[in-house]
């Protein structure tokens, strides 16, 4: 299980992470656009910059969820996790129903809204890259080893022993340790980082848990309601047979 | 017959512009004409046509159970049209979602590739499934009239038992399972309407506005076609409707009481407002006005109670889809596009319901005056030279004109210009402010960058150096600012006034002095700028104007500043620092800034956008430094 540690505090908002992104994903130039959301995601932008008060920046992108609510909403399993912890799409499967834009607490996933034949994207991971063994693009560009590469829980142990180290420095929490479930993209920083997630919702199950309970009364709900139609149908036909207006089923 | 002429011709001219506005967002894409964004993925398609479709489609099971599962032979009249009436909704809905997809032509991969954990994998294959159910539920009554293939139909009519079981079987996995499908937005839908119960909400206001569909549905037909409205039959159905529909009301009080929201109605947010006119109108009024049984009994009090019932529900389930989501980002207001195709697909549903009900037998019960019928053939009598009834044909001269003529205005008002500017916000771009020390920030964002020009001056080799950066003034200019000629702050400008040249006020010049002779005369054909105007130009200027388009206003900045800042930052030891963004894209300076400009940009959810300069698209930086 492969993760990214960010450290918000070591952060000089140089940008070589975002540019490593655009030129590894060969990712066209980036304008403005009337269906932007304002974090500098979007679909040729995979990882961004968010400038908050006081000289901090902060590193948008995929999360890479441990148990991703995209992954459980895409209805033709376009989007998979991978060994690696990676989230991956696969454009071939996508049928462009954008449920995974609704379900995602992080708000990622972008939308080629400009192309007739459009397909989600988001950051995935340098799934290319890290298969091959190398580490992902933006990472390895960090010039200030403000976002490292390396596994989760190798990561977290870090994360923690920063923390312990300069308490006064950081916030008492890693960021992604257990939000949502917890995510393959760690932060930890001296200003709170709500603002990356919808309202903010911490120590909570993952979001597919919402949905599972109903989706797995699926198929009793089908038998049960064929059982109790079919029950009815008994009752009534013997009900009306009873009063004597014995009819055929039209 | 002059009523139903003028709806369906309003009805045709709604689908010759959706027909062209649809056409227009298959070729140019969704960003072209809709104004879904990254922040609000789903729009009116979603929100109006498909998830309050599904609803008031719902009277395909719910009466069809109720006259074959529970036998109630009263209610039998309506069993043709109520499955027609589904069908077609179903249809609105699958014609909406492949408007709304991005790839509708993969719109039948849920069928390979499965996904269980999906309530939309389980929503899609229900809908295929119960579509296909109501297909041949709908197959006898077009057979009934033709004759032909009668085995098909006594097949269908034998079996109508197993379908409509299954109808209802499918319906309430799918109805229920629409809910479903929200409850992954715990943190995006409004308290109001987030529960866990939505998969049971979902099916219950289904269960009770499906009914009242169809009694608005034949309360409108009886209406258009002079049709005695059999008000008892109905009324039966509207109360149980209402029973269903109270029920509905109460589980979701009790839910939001249960919770502890019950509040946040009352809170006085524009949320809350939303939530109390949608209990009114969609639970409260309809119940009230069909729980007496006098008001039941009148078509007035069908037809409020029907409207109120279908509109409550519908915006109920349009704030689950759409509205009541939170998102940061653009505000989504739908285009005249959206609406017409959203609008477009809901009139040609019904004007295939009036086909339907015009050509085949819909009614049970049979009309006092057989020709009175709609569904009577209209005859010609050749003894008074006139028709009886309406001439179909006649009819189809006015709606075929109508369509085309409607169609046409649609591919009208489609605007090229609207498609190929594919939605960039045009910015003005506005000089540089300041002394020694410029202040760049073109789009009056406050995020610019501080242009040390004395210090570059100084460094460059003094008044020598000018030619480095600056490349061309306008005529009787000698002082053109940057944002004179790049006036968009992302779009490319048109620098060349061609009346100013041509023109007998200006240059005066004829065709030839700029154009070829032997060519089509074009920009392409033409001189470039510096051809002529040498004397606009600094000595040794290492920019050159080629071409009449000046770059956007962010490409001409970067493209004079970056090359030169990379070269610097390889050449000089411990001056790496000098190819990174943020060396000269700083903090935000807002003193600059006239009033009222800060709070345009001001934004709740993050401080700014940063779009960082390209680094692999190669248009920005190369052109205007060539």
């Amino acid at each position: 299980m492969k993760a990214i540690l960010t450290d918000v505090t070591k952060c000089i908002g140089c940008f070589e992470c975002v540019t490593a992104c655009k030129t590894s994903h060969n990712l066209s130039n980036d304008v403005p656009r009337k269906w932007h959301r304002n974090d500098g995601l979007s679909a040729q932008n995979w990882s961004s910059i968010v400038q908050r008060p006081d000289n901090h920046y902060v590193r948008k992108q995929c999360r890479h969820c441990l148990e991703p609510a995209c992954v459980s909403v895409c209805p033709v399993a376009a989007l998979i996790t991978t060994n690696t912890g990676a989230i991956i799409y696969d454009p071939d499967k996508c049928i462009g129903c954008r449920y995974c834009m609704i379900a995602c607490p992080f708000g990622i996933p972008r939308y080629d809204w400009e192309e007739p034949v459009p397909y989600i994207r988001k950051c995935d991971f340098c799934h290319d890259r890290t298969t091959r063994g190398l580490q992902p693009a933006c990472t390895e560009a960090c010039p200030n080893g403000a976002t490292i590469f390396g596994e989760r829980d190798e990561l977290l142990s870090e994360a923690h022993r920063r923390i312990a180290a300069e308490p006064d420095k950081y916030l008492d929490t890693v960021f992604g340790e257990h939000e949502m479930g917890g995510t393959a993209v760690l932060y930890i920083s001296d200003i709170d980082l709500g603002f990356l997630s919808y309202p903010a919702r911490r120590e909570t199950p993952a979001l597919p848990e919402t949905t599972h309970l109903a989706m797995s009364a699926v198929p009793p709900t089908f038998i049960g309601m064929g059982a109790l139609m079919g029950g009815l149908y008994w009752f009534c036909k013997r009900r009306d047979a009873l009063a004597g207006k014995d009819k055929d089923k039209s | 017959m002059n009523r139903v002429k003028t709806f369906k011709t309003i009805l045709w001219a709604i689908t010759g512009l959706a027909v062209a506005f649809g056409a227009a967002r298959m070729i140019f894409g969704l960003g072209a004409v809709s104004n879904l964004s990254d922040a609000t993925p789903w729009g009116i398609w979603k929100g109006l046509n498909v998830v309050p479709g599904i609803a008031l489609a719902a009277g395909g099971f719910v009466v069809t159970a109720v006259i074959y599962i529970m036998r109630r032979e009263e209610f039998h009249r309506y069993a043709k049209i109520t499955v027609l009436l589904a069908f077609l909704g179903y249809i609105t809905a699958a014609t909406a979602l492949v408007a709304e997809l991005g790839l509708p032509w993969m719109v039948w991969h849920p069928i390979i590739y499965w996904q269980h954990h999906s309530a939309l994998f389980e929503v899609s294959w229900c809908v295929m499934l119960y579509l296909t159910v109501l297909f041949l539920e709908f197959l006898p009554t077009p057979l009934e009239s033709t004759g032909s293939l009668a085995a098909i139909r006594r097949f269908l009519t034998k079996y109508k038992l197993v379908l409509v079981f299954l109808g209802v079987m499918i319906s309430t996995l799918h109805q229920s399972s629409l809910g479903t499908m929200f409850l992954i937005t715990p943190d995006k839908l409004h308290g109001l309407w987030y529960s866990s119960l939505l998969p049971i909400l979902f099916f219950v206001s289904a269960v009770a506005v499906g009914p009242l569909m169809l009694i608005l549905a034949v309360l409108t037909i009886s209406a258009l076609y002079r049709k005695p409205i059999e008000t008892d039959i109905l009324a039966k159905l509207a109360g149980a409707s209402a029973i269903v529909l109270g029920l509905f009301g109460l589980i979701r009080l009790i839910d939001l009481a249960a919770n502890g929201k019950l509040g946040l109605a009352f809170d006085g947010s524009g949320s809350a407002v939303v939530f109390l006119i949608e209990f009114t109108i969609g639970v409260l009024l309809p119940v009230a006005i069909l729980s007496v049984k006098r008001l039941r009994r009148s078509q007035a009090g069908l037809w409020v109670a029907a409207i109120a019932g279908v509109m409550g529900i519908g915006l109920h389930r349009a704030n689950i889809a759409g509205i009541q989501l939170v998102h940061t980002g653009p505000t989504y207001v739908p285009t005249i596009y959206e609406i017409g195709i959203s609008l477009g697909i809901i009139s040609a549903a019904i004007l295939a319901f009036l086909f339907c009900v015009e050509r085949f037998r819909m009614w049970e019960t049979p009309w006092e005056d057989p020709r009175q019928a709609p569904e009577a053939a209209p005859e010609f009598d050749r003894v008074a030279d006139v028709w009886l009834g309406t001439p179909r044909i006649a009819g189809r001269t006015v709606y075929s004109l109508v369509f085309i003529v409607a169609l046409a205005a649609g591919l009208a008002i489609v605007s090229t210009d609207r498609i190929e500017s594919s939605g960039i916000k045009e910015v003005r771009a506005v000089p540089a402010r300041g002394g020694d020390t410029l202040f760049v920030d073109g789009n009056l964002d406050g995020y610019g960058v501080s242009f040390a020009h004395k210090a570059h001056v100084d460094r460059e080799g003094g008044n020598a150096s000018c030619s480095r950066c600056h490349h061309m003034s306008l005529p009787h200019d000698q002082q053109s600012g940057c944002a004179t000629c790049h006036s968009g702050m992302y779009t490319a400008a048109d620098v060349f006034r061609h009346d100013w040249h041509a023109g007998p006020d200006g240059g005066n010049l004829t065709c030839n002095m700029c154009h070829a002779t032997d060519r089509e005369r074009s920009a392409e054909s033409a001189k470039t700028c510096d051809e002529c105007h040498k004397d606009l130009i600094p000595t040794n200027a290492q920019i050159t104007v080629k071409q009449y388009m000046a770059p956007s206003y962010t490409d001409a900045m970067h493209g004079v500043c970056i090359q030169c800042h990379e070269q610097k930052a390889q050449q000089l030891a411990g001056k790496e620092s000098l190819a990174r963004c943020a060396t000269c894209h700083g903090q935000r300076q807002t003193e600059y800034l006239p009033a009222g400009v800060y709070e345009q940009f001001r934004d709740t959810s993050f401080n700014r956008v940063i779009t960082p300069p390209m680094a692999t698209g190669g248009q920005s930086d190369g052109k205007d430094a060539e």
